[in-house]
């Protein structure tokens, strides 16, 4: 039995030891910081005619102070939300068949299936597209257009433009835009139903985007810049959603 | 005697052998434990949207645009858990070479600045808004991984996805994307303007003058 207490005791003395120099081996060490990937060059987006689109840009910057801004602003004090909500979802029923057309196009039946299953729901339970009932049966909307549509057919984007009134856009979205205006029923409608719907909506979607419009303006060093790289990334990022299989 | 002796010599040995190699054990299980406290990047961020959420939600102050109490409230639990160096390393790309230790250091003070000065006011919206996280997509294991969530409350969900990286503080943000559009690459390209136009010290000059100082 002598033999056994020393023998404790070391075991006694050395385990809590043992067992508190042991986390540093078992803890397995904060990873080291992943380095950063050798930045690729970023190619320059393609902005041929920027000296020009920066004066448009001011412009439209201009046409905005001084009759947009204050006809969202009369708009949005005049009508409740839920009219506004009503309007935006009216024309977004209207381009659901745009995009439905589109996604045929771009040869993808399943989604235009969507689109299609959208315009037939909201049109008739969502009273002439005012509901969104699409949405809340779990079909969501998806954008699409002509701009895409060419894109998926292998025409370039081209360069970088600032439309009048309209703000950015490339050649190519400029190209799909054109179709659009040319095959859209209101463009053939009496001047006056003509131009109103399509002041509408043009109301509606400033109205839209007045609420991103302060952020970008606080948080950009050259807004110019930054919006055409917001715009550039999301055109992009709509081509590759369609291009590859989900 | 002396056999049962031995024996019980032996018997004692194994035991106290057996309680060696079980605090052993017990140390590891502890010192993993302590490990595993530091919460998965998608439970990092559940657990700071819910906290955030019930703060926002109530305390009126937290909703109010520019208040004194949402840049103490960020600061203390939103900045913390991001890594401003890394984002400015992305955001400058090839040219944060450019720049000395010291300037590097400026740029990403100044960044950060601006960043946590313009998108704090975004904690508002979570007055009616919810966070769901919907998955994580792992691109180095225990390291690099990317916490796809939604914001849900209108007729619209809003996809933003939180990518993370795991360094000796935790896990930290490092890029915030909003349906699929990256706010530390939206940066680029005036970063590099910038820097093309008037060299880093005009990238520093610039972001000095938006932050007001």
């Amino acid at each position: 039995m002598k033999r056994i207490v020393p023998f404790i005791l070391t075991i006694a003395l050395l385990a809590p030891s043992l067992a508190a120099a042991s986390p540093s081996k078992k803890v397995k060490p904060a990873p080291a910081p992943i380095p950063l990937e050798e930045p690729a060059e970023i190619a320059p987006p393609n902005d041929l005619f920027e000296p020009i689109n920066r004066v448009t840009f001011a412009v439209n910057d201009g046409i905005d102070a001084i009759l947009v801004n204050p006809l969202v602003a009369i708009w949005n004090g005049l009508m409740p939300s839920f009219v506004r909500t009503g309007v935006g979802n009216f024309f977004n029923n209207l381009d659901d068949v745009y995009v439905g057309v589109n996604h045929l196009l771009q040869g993808n039946g399943s989604r235009a299936g969507v689109d299609f299953e959208r315009v037939a729901v909201n049109s008739t339970v969502g009273i002439g597209g005012l509901i969104d009932v699409g949405a809340k049966m779990g079909l969501q909307k998806v954008d699409g257009d002509f701009g895409q549509t060419l894109g998926v057919w292998g025409i370039p984007t081209g360069p970088y433009v600032i439309l009048p009134l309209i703000g950015p856009s490339t050649l190519r979205e400029t190209a799909g835009r054109s179709v659009r205006v040319m095959t859209d029923p209101r463009t053939y409608l009496d001047t006056v139903p003509s131009y109103s719907l399509m002041g509408l909506e043009y109301l509606q979607t400033r109205a839209d985007a007045k609420a991103n419009e302060g952020l970008i303006a606080a948080s950009s060093l050259d807004r110019y810049v930054f919006i055409r790289n917001l715009y550039l990334q999301k055109r992009s990022l709509m081509l590759k959603s369609v291009q590859t299989p989900q | 005697m002396k056999e049962i002796g031995n024996r019980m010599v032996r018997l004692v040995e194994q035991a106290v052998r057996l309680v060696a190699v079980l605090s052993l054990l017990l140390g590891a299980m502890i010192s993993s434990n302590a490990y595993a406290d530091a919460p998965a990047p998608d439970e990092l961020v559940r657990k700071l949207a819910a906290e955030m959420t019930t703060a926002v939600r109530s305390d009126p102050e937290l909703q109010n645009p520019g208040s004194l109490k949402i840049s103490d409230f960020v600061q203390k639990n939103i900045v913390p858990r991001f890594d401003f160096e890394r984002i400015t390393q992305i955001a400058m790309g090839r040219n944060w070479v450019k720049a000395n230790p010291a300037e590097q250091k400026q740029i990403v003070t100044e960044f950060g600045k601006l960043l946590t000065r313009t998108y704090s006011n975004a904690i508002a919206t979570l007055k009616d808004l919810d966070v769901e996280v919907k998955s994580t997509r792992v691109l180095t294991p225990n390291a690099d991984v990317t916490v796809k969530t939604q914001m849900v409350g209108r007729p619209q969900p809003v996809a933003i996805d939180y990518s993370l990286i795991n360094g000796p503080a935790g896990w930290k943000v490092y890029d915030v994307t909003v349906e699929g559009i990256s706010l530390v690459a939206a940066y680029r390209d005036e970063f590099a303007g910038l820097v093309s136009q008037s060299g880093v010290s005009g990238l520093i000059d610039a972001l000095k003058k938006k932050n007001g100082d």
